[in-house]
C-alpha cells in the first residue's frame, strides 16, 4: 500500500525502456497517439498492434499489467462497442428487429473502436510503468519549458507536481489514521453498509482538508526560509541525459507514423 | 548577532501582539525563548527572518536589516526549523530535500551532491537518502529537516517548538545536536521550548509575555521564580524541583540540574 502510493505505477526493472530519457519516451507517447487516432483501417491497426508488442514486450514488464492497466476503461469500451454496432449499419444485415439492424460493418467499426482505446490506454502505459514519478516530473518540466513563452512557468507546475507526490502518502497516512480512531470508538468501517460508509468518508473529509490547509500554509513558510522564490533561477539537483539510444527510439516511432500516412 | 529595536506587530484584523519590544542576542549565544500559549513566540521568530515585516521598528541580523532588499541574505544566515517535521518536508526523497535549500540558492550540482553527502554523513542518516519522507519517524524526519538547514551553512538556527511532537529518545537525540551546534560550530541559537532540560542546557531564557520581553535571565533563575515558570508552562526537573523544595524547608542547598549534582550538594564527598 505504502511504496504503492508513494511510486505511483512505477514498475521496477532495468530495460532499456526503463533507461530511456522520459522526453522520448513522452515524445514517442505523442506520436502514437497521433498514429492511433489516424489509423483507420484493419491493416493500420494490424502494423500499430504489432509495433506496440514489440516495444511492450522489451519493458519486460508482464503483458498482462499492460492489459489490467486498461481495466478502469473497459466500461467505456464496452460503450463505444455497443454504438457502433447499434447504428453503423454499412455491410451484410446479421441481424434485424423493426428497425433494430446489426450489420456486419457496425460490429467491425465497434470493435476498432474498442482496440484502439484499449491499444492507446496500454500503450501508454509504459510510460508510468517504466519512468519513476520524479523523472516523470523532471520530463514534463522540459516538455513544458517552451510554454513559458505564452506565460505558463513550468517550474511551478513541476512544483506544484512534486508537492502532491510528497503529501498524497502523508494525507492518506492522516485519513487512515482517522479511521483508525473511529474503528476503535466501535464504527468498524467494514462492517458498515453502504450509504454508513459514505457518511464516514464524509466526517474525515472535513479534518482532512481543514488539515491540508493548515499544512499548505507552513509548507509555503518552510519554502521561504530556505530561498524558495517562485520562478527565481533554480539549479536542479537531478538532470537528465539524452542518449542516442532516445534519439532512436523516437526516431522509431516517427518511421512508423510516417510509414502509416504513406499506406 | 540579532537586534530588534522597538518593535511593533499585529496580525492583520487583530490587535497589536508587540508595541514596543527591543531585543539583543550576542553572536553565538544559545537562548530558550519560552511563555504562554499564544504570547507571540513563534511570531517573534518568524519576523527575525522576514516570513512575516514588523508594522514599525527595526530589526537586523548580522548587522543586515530584515527588509525586502535584504531578506534573502538574511535567510542564508538563518536556518528555521518548525514544530511540525511533516510540513517542512518538500521533496518526495530525503536526497531531493535537502537538496532543496541548494537548488533555490542556484548552487552547481557537482557543488551540492558533495555537500549533501557531507552533512549526510555527519548527522548519520546517509543510510536513509533514497528513502520517501513518509517512510520516515518524526525523530527521523526532524533529522532530515536539520541537515536540510545545515547544509545551507547558516550562523543562525531559530527552532520553533522543534521537539514538541518527539518522543523522548528523539527529543534527547535533538537536544544532544544543538549541544554540539553550540559548541562545535558556535552558532546563534535561540530555540523555543518548554521542554526545562533544554532550558537548563541554554545560556539565558527569555520570556515573551503580553507583547513584551517579560523576563531576561538566566534559566536557573526563571525557574526559581516559581509563578512566572508556572505561567509559561514549564515543569522543573525531578533534581530542581527537590533542592528548591529542600531550600524552601531551611535545607542549605543550591539549586542543580541534574541528579549527580543533587546527591553532590546533599552528601559532598
Ligand atoms: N496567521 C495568523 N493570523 C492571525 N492571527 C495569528 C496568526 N498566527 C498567530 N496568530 C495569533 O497571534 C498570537 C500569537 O501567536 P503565536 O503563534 O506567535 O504564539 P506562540 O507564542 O507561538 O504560541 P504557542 O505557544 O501556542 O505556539 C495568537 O493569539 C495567535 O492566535
Ligand atoms: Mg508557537
Amino acid at each position: 500500500m505504502q511504496t504503492r502510493m508513494i511510486m505511483g505505477r512505477y514498475v521496477e526493472g532495468d530495460s532499456w525502456i526503463h533507461r530511456l530519457d522520459p522526453r522520448a519516451k513522452l515524445g514517442a507517447m505523442v506520436l502514437f497517439l497521433v498514429a492511433v487516432i489516424l489509423a483507420s483501417r484493419g491493416l493500420e491497426l494490424s502494423i500499430l498492434t504489432a509495433f506496440a508488442v514489440v516495444v511492450l514486450l522489451s519493458s519486460r514488464i508482464p503483458f498482462t499489467r499492460y492489459i489490467r492497466a486498461a481495466k478502469p476503461l473497459w466500461p467505456l469500451m464496452a460503450f463505444m462497442f455497443i454504438f457502433y454496432t447499434l447504428f453503423e449499419h454499412g455491410g451484410d444485415i446479421w441481424l434485424q428487429w423493426g428497425s433494430f439492424r446489426i450489420t456486419s460493418e457496425g460490429v467491425l467499426l465497434g470493435l476498432f473502436a474498442a482496440w484502439r482505446m484499449f491499444l492507446l490506454i496500454s500503450f501508454t502505459s509504459i510510460l508510468t510503468f517504466t519512468t519513476t514519478p520524479i523523472a516523470l516530473n523532471l520530463g514534463l518540466e522540459s516538455a513544458l519549458k517552451p510554454l513559458s513563452i505564452v506565460g505558463v512557468s513550468a517550474q511551478s507546475w513541476t512544483m506544484m507536481i512534486t508537492i502532491s507526490l510528497r503529501f498524497i502518502p502523508t494525507i492518506f497516512q492522516e485519513a487512515e489514521k482517522l479511521l483508525k480512531a473511529q474503528a476503535s470508538r466501535g464504527a468498524d468501517y467494514q462492517d458498515l453498509k453502504l450509504m454508513d460508509k459514505a457518511k464516514m468518508v464524509l466526517t474525515l473529509m472535513v479534518p482532512v482538508t481543514v488539515g491540508a490547509f493548515r499544512r499548505a500554509e507552513e509548507l509555503v513558510m518552510a519554502m521561504e526560509a530556505r530561498g524558495y522564490v517562485l520562478d527565481a533561477p533554480r539549479t536542479s539537483l537531478r538532470t537528465l541525459t539524452w542518449r542516442a539510444a532516445d534519439t532512436l527510439f523516437l526516431l522509431l516511432f516517427v518511421i512508423m507514423l510516417s510509414v502509416m500516412i504513406v499506406l | 548577532m540579532i537586534r530588534m529595536e522597538q518593535i511593533a506587530f499585529h496580525y492583520p484584523k487583530r490587535e497589536a501582539l508587540f508595541e514596543n519590544l527591543s531585543l539583543h542576542i550576542e553572536k553565538g549565544q544559545w537562548v530558550s525563548i519560552v511563555g504562554p500559549n499564544g504570547a507571540g513566540k513563534s511570531t517573534l521568530a518568524k519576523l527575525i527572518n522576514g516570513l512575516l515585516s514588523p508594522a514599525a521598528g527595526q530589526i537586523q541580523v548580522d548587522g543586515l536589516p530584515v527588509t525586502r532588499e535584504h531578506v534573502d541574505e538574511v535567510r542564508k544566515k538563518v536556518g528555521y526549523l518548525f514544530q511540525n517535521p511533516d510540513n517542512q518536508f518538500i521533496a518526495t526523497t530525503v536526497r531531493d530535500d535537502i537538496a532543496f535549500g541548494l537548488e533555490n540558492r542556484a548552487i552547481p550540482r557537482e557543488e551540492m551532491l558533495d555537500r549533501i553527502q557531507e552533512v549526510a554523513v555527519e548527522l548519520q542518516i546517509a543510510d536513509w537518502l533514497d528513502r520517501h519522507p513518509a517512510s520516515l519517524s518524526g525523530g527521523q524526519k526532524q533529522r532530515v529537516a536539520i541537515a536540510g538547514l545545515l547544509v545551507l551553512q547558516p550562523d543562525i538556527m531559530i527552532w520553533d517548538e522543534a521537539t514538541s511532537m518527539l518522543d523522548e529518545r528523539s527529543k534527547q537525540a535533538m537536544m544532544e545536536q544543538l549541544k554540539e551546534l553550540h559548541q562545535n560550530r558556535n552558532m546563534t541559537i535561540l530555540s523555543v521550548t518548554h521542554d526545562a532540560e533544554e532550558i537548563l542546557a541554554s545560556e539565558r531564557a527569555i520570556v515573551i509575555k503580553n507583547g513584551q520581553v517579560a523576563a531576561d535571565m538566566t534559566p536557573l533563575e526563571l525557574f526559581e521564580q516559581e509563578e512566572l515558570a508556572y505561567e509559561c508552562k514549564l515543569m522543573p526537573p525531578f533534581a530542581l524541583a527537590l533542592s528548591m523544595a529542600m531550600k524552601k524547608k531551611g535545607c542549605r542547598i543550591a539549586p542543580v540540574q541534574d541528579e549527580r549534582e543533587l546527591v553532590n550538594a546533599i552528601w559532598p564527598s
